[in-house]
C-alpha cells in the first residue's frame, strides 16, 4: 500500500535465509497457500514474473479498488474482486481475457472500455506484463 | 526454628478430645454449609474469593492481549476490525489495572494479614465482603459490555474530549465511568479495612517494628489508596455530569479544559502504579528471607523506603504529560521527582541481594520467580530512569517504547511475585504443594515469553511504531519485531496455562502438608495448614520479627491454647484489639459472622450504577436511598453496649469489651473515611483553582457572590452548629441529659438553618453549570458540601434515636462521637468551600 | 553543521555496535533506520536524544549486569558472602544512584532546550498544523500577518534552519510526531503548543499521530519533505498559486462533477467559487501530495478514484461518506481532475 517514498524503510526481513524461512512458515500458516498454482499454457504472459507482478499491485495499490487475495490492504469493492481472475471470460466485460488484452487493459484500460471507471494509471508495458502474469495465478 | 514433622502430627493426634473452650470455638467460627457459604464474611474465605475473581480477571485480560497480539502478527492484517481493536486494549488496560492488579493484592491482603499479625479476622468483616460483591459485579459488569459490542473504547485513561458526549456517542463510556466507580469502592473499603486491621488488629507483642514488611507494604499501599482513589472518583464523576447533564468541566469551547482531567487521572494513576507494585515488594521482602534462610537484611531501610516510595509517588504525575505543552520549569521538577523515585526502590532490590549474598539461598519455585521479577523489574526500572528525562520521553512517549516499559515495571514488579506468591503460599488454603517440576516449566516459559514478547518492543517504539494502533504498513521496518512479540506472548500464555494446569492437579495429588514447608519465620506459618477459619487456636504472645524461628514452643503453645483467646465463652468470634505501637492488648473486639447483608446491599449498590448508566436517574435515586436506609441499618446492629464490662482474655488479663470514643476501631475507620472524602473534596476545589487557572481571564463572577453577606451567614451557622455539637458530646460524657438535647438539638437547626438559607441563594443566583467550567465548578463545591450537610444532619437524628432505645450512654458514646467527627468535618470542608468560592480570585 | 556530522557518525558507530546488542537480544530483528526512526535522526533535536539513548542504554546494561551478577553469585558460594553487608544496601541503593542520576538529571536538563525554542529568535517561517479526525490542516505563515497558505496532510519545510511549529486542534486531542526530527507534542483542545523543529538532511520522513484520538488514529499519519533552502522556496511559491483551471474538456468534466457534487462543500479548491468547504482537507494542490487519507494510501488517479468512491475499503471509519453515484467515466474524469491539482 505504501510504496513509492519508502525505499529508506523496506524492512529486511528478506536479508537473513533464517528470516525468509521463517516468513515463509508463517506465510504458509497464515494462508494455508500451497505453491503457485499452474497457469494453462495460453495464459502464459511472454516476459511476465509473477513474483514481480505482486510487488507491483501493491506499489499501485490496486487495492484501492479491488480485492485481491493475499495482498494486504485491498480490501475494496469499487471495482470486482480479482480472486480466481485466471478463470475469467472477458475482462471488464468488454474484451476476451487473454494476455494481450489484459496487457493493454492495465496499462489503459479506457482504450477498450471509454466508460469504465478505472484509470490508466502510468503502468509501463513491462510492468503491465509482470502484474498479468500474477493475475493469471490467481485461480 | 519449628517443631520437626513427626511431633506436629503427634501433637495433632494427640489432641482429638476437643475441649468445652474448642467446642465453643468452632461454634463460632463454624463456616455456613451449601449456598450459604456466600454469606460467609471471615477473610480466609473472602480473601480467597478476591484472589480467585482477581485471577479470573488476569485470564480474561490475557486473552484480551492475546487476541491484541495476534492482530499486530502481520503488517495489514484484517483479522480484527478497527472497532473491536479499540475495545480490546482498552478493556485491556482496563482489566489488567482495576479488575485485576489492584483487587488481586487486596485479595492477597485480606487473606493474609490477620493471620500474618496473629490476629484472627479483619476488624469489619461485613465491610471486606461487600467490597468483594461490589468488586465482582461491577467487574462482570464492565467486562460483560465486551459481549455486547459495548464496551469502553476510548483506552483506559480515558481522556476527554475523545470521551466526552460529542466523540463517544454510546454507553461505553457511561458503564467505564460508572462501572469502575462502583468497582473503586471495594479498594476504598478494603484501603480503610487495611489500615485499621494493621494499626489494631495486632497479636500481643507484635509491636510496630517487628511486624513483617508485607504488612508495613499493605499498610503504606492502603493509604496511598486512601489519597490515589478519589481523585479518580472525583473525575469519573465530573465528566459523568458533563456526559449526562452538560455541566463544563473538561470542554475547552466552554471554557473547561481538558488537561484537568489528565491532571486528576494521572495524580491517581501514577500512585496507581506503586499501589500495584509495594505489596509485591512486601511478599518479595517475606520470601526473599524465606528462602535465603535469614532474616531480611536492612529491614528498617526497607520500611523507611517503602513510605518514601509512598510519598514521592504523589509527585511524579506530571510525567505522564511531559507532551502535554506544560512549561519547562515544572518539567524540570517532575523530571526530578520521577528519577528520585528509583532511589528508594533502589534500597529494597540491594536489600533483597543483600540478604540473598548473607544467606544460604535456597532455590525452590518461589525464589525462581523472584530472580525473574528482579531481573525484569530491574530492566523496567531503568527504562523508567530514561523515560524520566524529559527529551527522550518527548520522542518515545506513547510509542511502543512505553509499552515495554510498562509491562516490564507491572509483569515484572507484581505478576511475578504474584506467582512466587502462589507457589509460596498455597499450602495455606489446600494444605498441599504445588508442583516443583512444574512450576520450573512455568517459571522458565513465562520468563522466556515475556522477554522475547516485550524486549523487542522498545525497539520498535525507538523505529517509530505508536501504541494503541491496530495495524501498521509492511514498510515501516516493525514487521519482524512484532512477530516475534506476538510468538513470546503465546509463550507467556503457555506458560499461564501450565500453572493452571499445576493448581488443578495439585488440588487432588499435590503432596499433602501440615505445617510450614518452607520452615519460614513469619506468624502466617504458625498455624497448621489448611488453615481453620480461626486460624490459631489461641492468639499468640510474639517476642520478635520471625517469631517462629525465635520462639521455638510458640506452635504447640498456641495449639494447646496456651496464649489469648482460646475459647469462645458467648460463642461470637472475637479478636484482640492492641497498641497501635505497642501491640499491648487492649479489648476484646467481637466480629460479626456470616450475614446475607454484604451481598444483598452490594446487589442494591450495582442497581443504581446500573440505572444510571441507563440514564434512568429517578429510580437512580430511589434507589440510592434504598442503600442509605440499608446503611443505616447495618450501623444499627454495630456499638451495642454490651452484656458485661469486661472478660478473660486468656491467661487472666481481663479486657474491656467496648472501647469509646477515638480509642474505638469505627472512629478510625471513619476518620480515614473522612481522609477519603476530604480528598475527593480537595478534588473539587483543586478543580475550581485549576480552571481558574486556564481561563483567568474568562473567569465570570455571580453578583450575589461579590456581596459577602450570605458567606458570613454561612460561616456563622456553621461554626455555631459545631459548637453545639461539641457541647452535646461533652455534656453527654458529663451525663448531662438536658445538655446534650440542647446540644444536638441546637446544632440540627443550625445546620438545617443552613442549607434553607443558602441552597435557594446558589439556585437563584446567576449560575448555569452548563455554560461555563466557573459555574460548574462552583456548583460541584457547594453541592457536595450541602450534601455533606445533608449526611451531617442524619447523622445526628442517628445519635437521638440511639440515645432514645438506649444504644448510646454516657460511657458507651462512639456513634456520638463519630457524629461529632462528621459534623466537624463538614464544617471545616464548608468553611474552605465558602471562601473558595466567595473570596477567590480576591 | 559540521560538528552535527561528526556526532552523527560516531553516534552512528555507536549505533551499529549496539544494534548488534540488541539483534541479538531480540533474537534478530530488522535495522534502526526508517523514514520514522528516533534511531536514524535526520535533525537537531533527534539527534541530541538519539545521543542521550545510546549513553542510557549502554549505563543501563553495565547496572543491569551487576544486579544479576550479584544474585546469581548469592546462588553460587558454598557460604554466606561478606557482601551480604548492610554496606552494601547503603552503597548500591542510596550513594550509586543519587550520584548517578544526578549525573543523568544534570545531562538531561541541559538538552531538548531547541525543541522549545528557548529565547531564541523568532523562526522566520511558522507552520500550523491542525489536528482533526483523522488528518492534519497545515498552514504555513512567512511573519506573523501573512495570511496562511493552507495544505494538508504533508509538511514542507527547509533544511538547515529552525521552522517554528504551532500546533492545535480542531476535535480531540492528537499529538503530533515526526522521530526522525524532533520528539513529539501534543494538540490539546483550547490550547497552541508552540515548537521548533529543524530538519538537517533533505529527504522524505513520516510522522504519525501518537496520542489515539478514535477509530482512525492508526492511519493518521503524514510526510514530511525536507528541501533545500531553495527548492522550499519554489514549493511555497506553487502552493501559494491558485488551481489550475484545466482547459481540457475531460479534466473541465471532472471539475464539473466536483462542483456538481456538492464536494466543495466540505473541501476547499481555492479559484473554485463553490469549493469553499473548511471541514475536509483543503485540495488546491492535491494532486501534488504523497498520499491519500493522511498516509493510508500512496497518490494517483486510480486510488483518488478509489477513495472518493469508497474511502470506507480504505480507511474504515473515516468521516467522508462513499459517493457511489458517479458513472464510471465521471469518477474516472474526477480523479483525473483533482490528480492534475499540482
Amino acid at each position: 500500500m505504501h510504496a513509492s517514498t519508502t525505499a529508506a524503510g523496506t524492512d529486511r526481513i528478506s536479508r537473513g535465509a533464517w528470516r525468509a524461512g521463517l516468513s515463509l512458515l508463517l506465510c504458509c500458516v497464515l494462508n494455508a497457500c500451497d505453491s503457485t498454482p499452474r497457469v494453462p499454457d495460453h495464459l502464459r504472459v511472454v516476459g511476465g514474473d509473477p513474483a514481480q507482478g505482486e510487488r507491483l499491485v501493491t506499489r499501485y495499490a490496486c487495492g484501492a479498488c479491488h480485492v485481491i487475495p493475499n495482498v494486504k490492504g485491498a480490501n475494496s469493492y469499487v471495482g470486482p474482486p480479482l480472486n480466481m481472475f485466471g478463470r475469467r471470460t472477458l475482462i471488464g466485460g468488454h474484451v476476451p481475457n487473454t494476455p494481450d488484452n489484459l496487457v493493454r487493459w492495465i496499462m489503459d484500460p479506457p482504450s477498450i472500455a471509454p466508460r469504465t471507471a478505472m484509470p490508466a494509471v502510468g503502468v509501463s508495458r513491462d510492468e503491465a506484463r509482470h502484474i498479468a502474469a500474477y493475475l493469471y495465478t490467481l485461480r | 526454628m519449628s517443631e520437626s514433622r513427626p511431633a506436629m502430627e503427634r501433637r495433632l493426634a494427640s489432641h482429638t478430645p476437643l475441649s468445652e473452650g474448642e467446642v465453643r470455638l468452632r461454634k463460632a467460627w463454624a463456616r455456613p454449609a451449601g449456598i450459604g457459604i456466600l454469606s460467609e464474611v471471615n477473610n480466609t474465605v473472602v480473601g480467597r474469593y478476591i484472589i480467585v475473581t482477581g485471577f479470573a480477571f488476569f485470564l480474561l485480560g490475557g486473552i484480551l492481549a492475546l487476541l491484541i497480539r495476534t492482530q499486530l502478527i502481520v503488517p495489514e492484517n484484517t483479522l480484527i476490525d478497527v472497532e473491536l481493536f479499540n475495545q480490546l486494549f482498552t478493556m485491556h488496560g482496563t482489566t489488567m489495572m482495576f479488575l485485576f492488579a489492584v483487587p488481586i493484592m487486596l485479595g492477597f491482603a485480606v487473606y493474609l494479614i490477620p493471620q500474618m499479625l496473629g490476629s484472627r479476622d479483619l476488624p469489619f468483616p461485613r465491610l471486606s465482603a461487600y467490597g468483594f460483591w461490589c468488586y465482582l459485579i461491577g467487574g462482570l459488569l464492565v467486562f460483560g459490555s465486551l459481549f455486547i459490542g459495548a464496551a469502553p473504547d476510548s483506552g483506559w485513561f480515558m481522556y476527554p474530549p475523545l470521551s466526552s458526549l460529542p466523540y463517544s456517542r454510546g454507553i461505553n463510556t457511561d458503564i467505564w465511568l460508572l462501572g469502575l466507580s462502583f468497582v473503586e469502592i471495594s479498594s476504598l473499603v478494603a484501603a480503610v479495612e487495611m489500615i485499621v486491621g494493621i494499626l489494631k488488629v495486632r497479636a500481643p507483642g507484635l509491636s510496630i517494628n517487628r511486624m513483617p514488611i508485607f504488612a508495613w507494604a499493605v499498610l503504606v499501599t492502603a493509604f496511598m489508596i486512601v489519597f490515589a482513589f478519589p481523585p479518580l472518583l472525583a473525575a469519573d464523576i465530573m465528566l459523568e455530569l458533563e456526559r449526562a447533564f452538560g455541566w463544563v468541566f473538561f470542554d475547552a469551547t466552554r471554557n473547561g479544559d481538558p488537561l484537568l482531567w489528565q491532571h486528576l487521572f494521572w495524580f491517581f494513576g501514577h500512585p496507581e502504579v506503586y499501589i500495584i507494585f509495594l505489596p509485591a515488594a512486601g511478599m518479595v521482602s517475606m520470601i526473599v528471607a524465606t528462602f535465603a534462610r535469614r532474616p531480611l537484611m536492612g529491614h528498617t531501610w526497607v520500611v523507611m523506603a517503602l513510605i518514601a516510595v509512598g510519598f514521592i509517588s504523589f509527585g511524579l504525575w506530571v510525567h505522564h504529560m511531559f507532551a502535554t505543552g506544560i512549561p519547562r520549569l515544572s518539567l524540570s521538577f517532575f523530571s526530578a521527582a520521577s528519577m528520585a523515585v528509583a532511589i528508594p526502590t533502589g534500597v529494597q532490590v540491594f536489600a533483597w541481594l543483600a540478604t540473598l549474598l548473607g544467606g544460604r539461598p535456597w532455590l525452590k519455585p518461589p525464589l525462581l520467580f523472584i530472580y525473574g521479577f528482579l531481573f525484569i523489574f530491574v530492566l523496567g526500572g531503568l527504562t523508567g530512569v530514561m523515560i524520566a528525562l524529559v527529551p527522550f520521553d518527548w520522542q518515545v512517549h506513547d510509542s511502543y517504547f512505553i509499552v515495554a516499559h510498562l509491562h516490564y515495571v507491572l509483569i515484572g514488579g507484581m505478576v511475578f511475585p504474584l506467582f512466587a506468591a502462589f507457589y509460596y503460599w498455597m499450602p495455606l488454603s489446600s494444605g498441599r504443594m504445588l508442583s516443583e517440576r512444574l512450576g520450573r516449566w512455568v517459571f522458565w516459559l513465562m520468563f522466556l515469553g515475556f522477554n522475547i514478547s516485550f524486549l523487542p518492543m522498545h525497539l520498535t517504539g525507538l523505529l517509530g511504531m505508536p501504541r494503541r494502533v491496530y495495524t501498521y504498513p509492511a514498510e515501516m521496518g516493525w514487521n519482524t519485531l512484532n512477530l516475534i512479540s506476538t510468538l513470546g506472548a503465546y509463550l507467556l500464555a503457555a506458560g499461564v496455562l501450565v500453572f493452571i494446569i499445576d493448581v488443578i492437579r495439585h488440588h487432588r495429588s499435590g503432596e499433602p502438608v501440615v505445617h510450614n514447608p518452607w520452615n519460614a519465620g513469619t506468624l502466617d506459618w504458625l498455624a497448621p495448614v489448611p488453615f481453620q477459619p480461626w486460624t490459631f487456636f489461641s492468639v499468640p504472645q510474639v517476642h520478635g520479627r520471625y517469631p517462629v524461628w525465635d520462639q521455638a514452643e510458640l506452635p504447640g503453645e498456641v495449639d494447646r491454647g496456651e496464649h489469648f483467646l482460646a475459647d469462645a465463652p458467648a460463642e461470637q468470634r472475637e479478636t484482640l484489639i492492641t497498641d497501635m505501637v505497642s501491640a499491648k492488648p487492649l479489648q476484646v473486639l467481637r466480629i460479626p459472622g456470616p450475614t446475607w447483608l454484604p451481598l444483598i446491599a452490594a446487589v442494591i449498590t450495582s442497581a443504581f450504577f446500573l440505572a444510571a448508566i441507563a440514564h434512568l436517574y429517578a429510580l437512580a435515586l430511589v434507589i440510592a436511598a434504598v442503600v442509605l436506609v440499608i446503611f443505616i441499618g447495618w450501623a444499627w446492629m454495630n456499638a451495642r453496649v454490651p452484656p458485661v464490662d469486661q472478660v478473660d482474655a486468656g491467661n487472666g488479663v481481663m479486657l474491656p469489651l467496648y472501647l469509646g470514643g477515638v480509642h474505638s476501631h469505627s472512629w478510625l475507620g471513619l476518620f480515614l473515611g473522612l481522609l477519603v472524602d476530604a480528598t475527593l473534596f480537595g478534588s473539587l476545589l483543586f478543580t475550581y483553582f485549576y480552571l481558574w487557572t486556564a481561563w483567568p481571564d474568562a473567569w465570570p463572577s455571580a453578583p450575589f457572590l461579590e456581596a459577602r453577606l450570605p458567606m458570613v451567614v454561612g460561616l456563622v451557622l456553621l461554626l455555631a452548629s459545631s459548637a453545639a455539637m461539641a457541647y452535646a458530646k461533652r455534656a453527654n460524657q458529663r451525663a448531662q441529659r438536658s445538655g446534650f438535647w440542647l446540644g444536638i438539638i441546637t446544632a440540627f437547626v443550625f445546620g438545617v438553618a443552613f442549607l434553607i438559607y443558602l441552597i435557594p441563594l446558589f439556585a437563584r443566583a446567576d449560575l448555569d453549570p452548563t455554560r461555563h467550567g466557573f459555574d460548574a465548578s462552583v456548583w460541584a463545591v457547594m453541592g457536595y458540601h450541602f450534601f455533606h450537610v445533608c449526611i451531617a444532619l442524619l447523622l445526628a437524628g442517628y445519635s437521638m434515636a440511639r440515645v432514645v432505645v438506649g444504644h448510646l450512654t454516657p460511657r458507651h458514646d462512639t456513634d456520638l462521637r463519630n457524629t461529632a467527627l462528621f459534623w466537624h468535618y463538614t464544617t471545616g470542608t464548608g468553611i474552605l468551600a465558602l471562601l473558595a468560592v466567595f473570596l477567590f480570585p480576591f | 553543521m559540521h560538528n552535527g556530522w561528526q556526532a552523527r557518525t560516531s553516534n552512528r558507530a555507536l549505533g551499529r555496535a549496539a544494534a548488534l546488542v540488541i539483534a541479538m537480544l531480540s533474537t534478530g530483528c530488522g535495522s534502526l533506520e526508517g523514514i520514522q526512526s528516533a534511531l536514524q535522526p535526520q535533525g537537531i533535536s533527534a539527534q541530541s536524544i538519539a545521543t542521550v539513548w545510546w549513553i542510557m542504554f549502554w549505563g543501563a546494561c553495565a547496572i543491569l549486569l551487576l544486579v544479576m551478577v550479584l544474585a546469581i553469585y548469592a546462588l553460587r558460594r558454598p557460604k554466606p558472602s561478606r557482601l551480604g553487608h548492610p554496606y552494601l544496601i547503603i552503597g548500591g541503593g542510596l550513594v550509586f544512584p543519587i550520584v548517578t542520576l544526578t549525573a543523568l538529571l544534570t545531562y538531561g536538563l541541559s538538552i531538548g532546550h531547541e525543541f522549545h525554542g528557548g529565547a531564541a529568535a523568532p523562526a522566520p517561517l511558522r507552520i500550523e498544523v491542525i489536528g482533526k479526525r483523522w488528518w492534519w490542516e497545515v498552514r504555513y505563515r512567512n511573519g506573523p500577518s501573512a495570511t496562511p497558505i493552507v495544505s494538508a496532510n504533508e509538511i514542507h519545510l527547509p533544511v538547515g534552519v529552525p521552522v517554528e511549529f504551532a500546533v492545535s486542534t480542531s476535535d480531540v486531542i492528537h499529538s503530533l510526531w515526526i522521530p526522525s526530527l524532533a520528539g513529539k507534542i501534543d494538540m490539546v483542545p483550547g490550547k497552541v503548543n508552540r515548537v521548533r523543529i529543524q530538519a538537517d538532511t533533505p529527504g522524505v520522513y513520516r510522522g504519525q499521530c501518537a496520542e489515539y484520538c478514535g477509530t482512525q488514529h492508526t492511519w493518521m499519519a503524514f510526510y514530511v519533505v525536507a528541501h533545500t533552502p531553495d527548492e522550499f522556496e519554489a514549493w511555497l511559491a506553487n502552493e501559494q498559486r491558485h488551481a489550475r483551471v484545466p482547459s481540457e474538456a475531460f479534466l473541465q468534466r471532472g471539475r464539473n462533477a466536483f462542483v456538481d457534487a456538492g464536494c466543495g462543500a466540505c473541501h476547499r479548491i481555492r479559484g473554485v467559487e463553490q469549493a469553499f468547504g473548511a471541514l475536509g482537507p483543503d485540495l488546491t494542490h492535491v494532486g501534488s501530495r504523497r498520499s491519500l487519507g493522511a498516509g493510508t494510501i500512496d497518490n494517483h488517479v486510480g486510488t483518488l478514484a478509489g477513495w472518493i468512491a469508497d474511502s470506507h475499503a480504505i480507511k474504515p471509519g473515516n468521516l467522508m461518506p462513499p459517493f457511489a453515484a458517479f458513472d464510471g467515466e465521471t469518477l474516472r474524469a474526477l480523479a483525473a481532475y483533482l490528480e492534475s491539482l499540482q
